[in-house]
């Protein structure tokens, strides 16, 4: 089963209403089954070279290395290892480049990647992008913000309804390019049919409702590029404040490594 | 700088600088605002800081922490709010903290200091990680001056129905030949979703872009008609 064929990935994104310049990236390598999303930050239009530079440097350290046809004896793990690897790298990088060149001091971005490999979806994020998933009734939000406003709530500070009127949701707590070394979360879930990933920067979640993003990933589950239109048009509706990035992705079948072969996960839970 | 202007009966009586990461007010002369009132307990409430967030907090009065006639344990403090203790009123002055206004460049700074922050009386336990709703408040339902918009079914599934379109997305069809209508803050829009027949309006089949609607609009998804109108 190539994986094109197994999963429907778009994408999309936009400077919103307020912003010159959108300092958001978005990549996606369907033959790779990744998807990178990144919101930079810093400087004038340094934002725009971190993200780029963080989906980029992931998107080709995963290239290199999945296409090595790496033997799965090394470890179940070896996709939480390759995409923690690759966002290290990513953080280096920008990292050098902010601190060797003046128009990029200060520069940073937030990462959200996906993927999707051997029926199973390897999620990796640092900072405040976020990762959705619909699967048959149930909404999730798979990654948890790494920001003040999450912390304040995490300590009970403020309650998780206040958050709406706080003055901290722009204030990310890790970010790549900013300090030497990153601490990167990364989970695995077992992917399955029908199950619809949504990937955003704030300027999506900041502006829509989670309601409203639940509502417009039931209500357009068939068209996963109207989807994505649909989701960046709303955060411009409600006045666009930041840029806004979606990616998207619907595994429309099974992607087992190897054809005929019981993956890995069937077997582990068979 | 966030500040606090006290008064009382109408009268001003001084403005406090909220410098200090922690900001008390009470009846103790320790307390950074003391506030000689029968009705005020001695460490009445405090003021935290955290990064843009100024945090309310009632420390166990007798009385009670109003804020805009309203008590209050924990608050974050916007711009205008005003605070009551005793007899006493104590504006909060800020202008940056608007509720909604709040879109300034996203910031790195370092994970804040735990220890000192569970001295502050932080309750909750840290292993608490769900996800939070961010969304300003206005984006919470589509900010629209128009009017609320219906279908009615004149065939096929829903006929002699009405179905209000008061979200911001309701869908119609089956999967495999389905629309949405969308409510914006411009009007009401039909849009093809799946299938190879696209919506028909009027007669005439739209396209692939949001379609607007009209007043009275016909409108055919698959096999089901139905009738868009302005309530």
């Amino acid at each position: 089963m190539k994986l094109k064929n197994a999963l429907t990935i778009a994408s999309a994104t936009d400077a919103g209403l307020v912003r010159n310049f959108n300092e958001d990236s978005v990549a996606a390598n369907e033959d790779l089954g990744l998807v990178v999303l990144a919101d930079g930050m810093g400087g004038y239009k340094a934002g725009d070279v971190a993200s780029g530079m963080a989906t980029m440097i992931i998107g080709n350290e995963l290239k290199e290395h999945l296409g090595k046809g790496v033997d799965k004896s090394n470890g179940v793990d070896l996709e939480t290892e390759l995409l923690r690897t690759a966002i290290t790298r990513a953080n280096q990088a920008i990292y050098h480049a902010a601190h060797n060149k003046t128009q990029f001091q200060g520069m940073g971005t937030t990462v959200v990647a996906t993927l999707f490999r051997d029926n199973v979806v390897t999620i990796a994020h640092a900072g405040d992008s976020r990762l959705y998933r619909l699967r048959g009734g149930q909404f999730d939000q798979l990654t948890v913000d790494h920001s003040l406003l999450q912390e304040q709530v995490q300590l009970g500070l403020i309650s998780s309804e206040d958050a709406r009127v706080s003055h901290n949701r722009n204030l990310v707590t890790r970010a790549l390019g900013v300090t030497q070394t990153i601490a990167v979360d990364v989970r695995q879930e077992r992917a399955q049919v029908g199950d619809i990933y949504l990937l955003c920067s704030d300027g999506l979640n900041d502006m829509v409702d989670d309601a409203d993003i639940e509502l417009a990933m039931r209500s357009i589950r068939e068209n996963i590029p109207l989807l994505v239109r649909q989701l960046v048009m709303m955060a411009n509706d409600n006045g666009g404040h930041d840029n806004i990035s979606v990616a998207a992705i619907k595994v429309e079948k099974p992607f087992p490594l190897r054809a005929g072969f019981f993956s890995r996960w069937f077997g582990a839970h068979v | 700088m966030a500040k606090l202007v006290l008064s009382m009966n109408g009268s001003v009586l001084g403005n406090y600088f909220l410098e200090k990461e922690r900001f008390s007010f009470g009846r103790k002369p320790t307390c950074d605002i003391q506030i000689n009132d029968q009705g005020v307990s001695k460490e009445h409430a405090v003021i935290l800081t955290v990064g843009n967030d100024q945090i309310l907090e009632d420390l166990g009065s007798t009385n009670g922490t109003l804020v805009n006639g309203e008590k209050v344990q924990r608050h974050i403090l916007q711009n205008g709010d005003v605070i009551e203790v005793g007899r006493y009123k104590l504006r909060y002055v800020n202008a940056k903290a608007m509720p909604d206004m709040d879109f300034d460049k996203t910031l790195m700074i370092p994970a804040f200091d735990r220890t000192k922050l569970k001295q502050e009386g932080a309750d909750k336990d840290e292993a608490d990680t769900q996800g939070i709703a961010t969304a300003v408040a206005n984006a919470r339902n589509v900010k629209t001056i128009f009017p609320l918009g219906a279908v009615r079914g004149i065939s096929g599934d829903n006929t002699g129905q009405e179905i209000e379109l008061s979200r911001s997305i309701t869908a119609f069809g089956k999967p495999d030949n389905s629309a949405i209508i969308t409510r914006r803050p411009v009007g009401y829009f039909i849009t093809h979703v799946a299938g190879k027949k696209h919506p028909v309006v009027n007669g005439k089949a739209i396209g692939d872009d949001p379609f607007p609607l009209d007043n009275l609009d016909q409108i055919e998804v698959g096999p089901d008609k139905l009738q868009f109108y302005l309530k």
